[in-house]
């Protein structure tokens, strides 16, 4: 087995909500390698996303640590975490979540904006990200002038863009057609095998987890099988 | 720079709101801008008026104004009454007088054109009222004779140059002298620069009143007792009328100071109602981009990547606000005096005096003068302009704050939830 680039141990996370506590993750002990394409499964509201808002450094967990690329996330403070936001994990989400009011091209380029990487290598690097994404011809539209399938191909290209070394996706096809969501994970397939960077999907989808590496099951916040 | 273009397309998404928000702080900055406009215009024709009575502490002149009835056989401009020589003397051994220096001023035609000479002794006239602003050549010296110093526009109006020499005439027989020009003196205020200074010695020569003067203009041996000496002069020595320069400027700037602050107050007010309009306009764009900033954290940015996108926003707005309202501001200022024929007019009369040195100019250029002040005009300094520009744009930024605050403190996956 490769390196691991995800380790978490113990970890656990609890929501309050008023006076009632809800356990949505329960000493989950998660090892992912490099290079994988892992599918995280499993009913809803059984720990799915909030596993992945952990693993991105989204949220901070109850208990347990969270090892990615040997540092541990979870002793981070505020803007550490942003940073590793930033620079080591990419993320795509159901729903897209483009900002409506800059172009594809100007999407794609914030995480270079936000590090700092001056303009004209931005433009550079985003406009071959979105050739690699097969868009170059929409650099210049807004979101509401995309369809879902190419939204999405655009966040994939943000996720991408600061060559993380994850990248989490929610439920990335759960807004797309059957053909759509066959495209994006073909190409998802295509960029893991070129750059060889580890994805890890939170998926309700067959087309998707045929096309996992390996699959992990989640199931009232423990991992089932692994 | 993606700050900027995410702020502007933001503010450009909801042009209505923003053009109302904005035009909130326009109010303000418009307000503001012609308030502070009005009262540069009043004060620098205040220090205008106030130069025009020289730059001595006092002046000292006879109590009846003018001599001769309405002047000589061209019956235009009258001189002012004489004094004795004497006075002089009288008055330099008042305690607290610095220095003096004795004037003759009369009526006399230049080269056929009838202005005020001024009869100076040079060395003390310029310690007491720190001389004449020399455009050209010089000031008279104690040597000087039948030399002259003529006011720039009357220099113009004659078409005349340094080195040529002009022609006095009195109005009486025999009285014409010519006087060679050795400089030129520029007030900035037309209707000054209609006179002209020659020696005491030749203007008692040229008009045969020996031993005769008309003003006697006094420096204090510190500003703060003009007053106390004024009283003294006027009790001391009879029949004399006694003006205090200095004190009208400080009267001046004292009431100035408090128009300003009076009107600065209102523009805040109004300033102060439009920023409230930033702040709601601003947390309605937080609330309404919540999901925006969760994404955005989610991406890497941190609190203060967002905070900056807000702020950018409310700055522009400022910006846009305090541009629109100084453009506003200045176009109304200049309509102004249009607008509101003299009603400023009551709180500048203080200085509406006559000109005590010189009955002619007062008479004859002095209502020139008199309507400039009446008709105040708004006074567009560029000191306004940046006072009033970096207004907005601080209301702006202030307003921003709070709500830029907010937008930072979202916690991401709480913001995401946001539909």
């Amino acid at each position: 087995m490769s390196r691991l680039i995800v380790r978490t141990i113990d970890l656990s996370k609890v929501y309050r909500r008023g006076k009632v506590s809800v356990l949505a993750l329960r000493n989950v002990n998660l090892q992912i390698a490099a290079g994988e394409i892992a599918g995280i499964m499993g009913p809803s509201g059984s720990g799915k996303t909030t596993l992945l808002n952990l693993i991105g450094g989204l949220d901070k967990p109850t208990n347990g640590r969270i090892f990615v690329d040997g540092v541990d996330i979870t002793a981070l403070g505020e803007r550490e975490l942003a940073d590793y936001r930033l620079k080591k994990v990419g993320f795509v989400f159901q729903f897209y979540n483009l900002i409506p009011t800059l172009t594809a091209l100007e999407n794609v380029e914030i995480p270079l904006a936000l590090a700092g990487v001056p303009k004209n290598e931005r433009r550079e690097r985003a406009l071959n990200l979105l050739k690699m994404v097969g868009l170059e011809d929409r650099a210049e539209h807004k979101p509401d002038e995309l369809s879902g399938g190419e939204q999405q191909r655009v966040a994939i290209a943000r996720a991408l863009i600061n060559n993380p070394s994850i990248v989490l996706a929610d439920e990335p096809t759960g807004d797309l057609d059957s053909k759509s969501a066959l495209a994006l994970m073909n190409l998802i397939k295509d960029l893991n095998r070129r750059n060889g960077q580890t994805f890890i999907i939170v998926t309700h989808d067959p087309i998707v987890a045929e096309r996992c590496t390996k699959i992990y099951t989640i199931r009232d916040g423990q991992i089932e099988s692994a | 720079m993606f700050v900027w273009s995410i702020a502007v397309r933001n503010l450009r998404r909801r042009r209505l709101r923003t053009a109302l928000t904005v035009s909130g702080i326009v109010v303000g900055i418009s307000m503001m801008f012609i308030l502070l406009s009005l009262v540069s215009g009043m004060e620098s024709q205040a220090r205008s008026m106030v130069r025009a009575l020289g730059g001595a502490d006092i002046i000292v002149s006879n109590s009846t104004s003018f001599r001769n009835g309405m002047g000589g056989p061209l019956g235009a401009l009258p001189s002012p009454s004489t004094l004795d020589e004497s006075i002089v003397d009288a008055i330099g051994g008042i305690q607290g007088v610095y220095a003096i220096s004795p004037q003759f001023s009369f009526s006399c035609s230049v080269n056929g054109r009838r202005i005020t000479v001024y009869g100076v002794e040079p060395k003390s006239y310029e310690i007491v009222t720190g001389g004449l602003n020399i455009a050209e050549g010089r000031f008279l010296t104690e040597n000087s004779n039948r030399e002259i110093v003529l006011g720039k526009a009357l220099m113009e109006f004659l078409n005349l140059t340094v080195g040529q020499t002009v022609s006095l005439n009195t109005g009486q027989e025999g009285r014409e002298q010519t006087f060679n020009i050795v400089g030129v003196f520029e007030t900035g205020m037309f209707f000054q620069e209609y006179a002209a200074y020659i020696t005491l010695a030749d203007a008692q020569n040229i008009t045969g009143e020996y031993g005769l003067i008309t003003q006697i203009l006094v420096k204090c041996e510190d500003p703060s007792i003009v007053s106390d000496v004024a009283s003294a002069i006027s009790s001391t020595v009879p029949g004399v009328r006694v003006t205090t320069p200095t004190a009208v400027l400080q009267q001046a700037n004292q009431m100035l100071n408090t128009l300003t602050m009076f009107f600065a107050t209102i523009g805040l007010v109004a300033l102060f109602a439009g920023s409230f309009g930033v702040v709601n306009t601003m947390m309605m764009s937080v609330t309404e981009r919540t999901r925006e900033i969760g994404i955005l954290k989610a991406i890497g940015a941190k609190s203060y990547d967002i905070m900056k996108i807000f702020l950018a926003e409310s700055l522009l707005i400022g910006l846009i606000g305090g541009g629109a309202g100084v453009a506003a501001g200045s176009i109304l200022a200049y309509l102004f005096p249009t607008l509101t024929s003299g009603i400023f007019a009551i709180g500048i009369s203080p200085f509406g005096m006559r000109n005590p040195f010189s009955g002619a100019a007062g008479r004859g250029w002095g209502s020139r003068a008199t309507s400039a002040i009446i008709f105040t005009t708004p006074a567009i300094t560029p000191i306004n302009i940046i006072v009033c520009f970096s207004l907005g744009a601080f209301v702006g930024i202030l307003a921003g704050l709070y709500p830029a605050w907010r937008a930072s403190r979202m916690r991401p996956v709480e913001a995401l939830r946001h539909v």
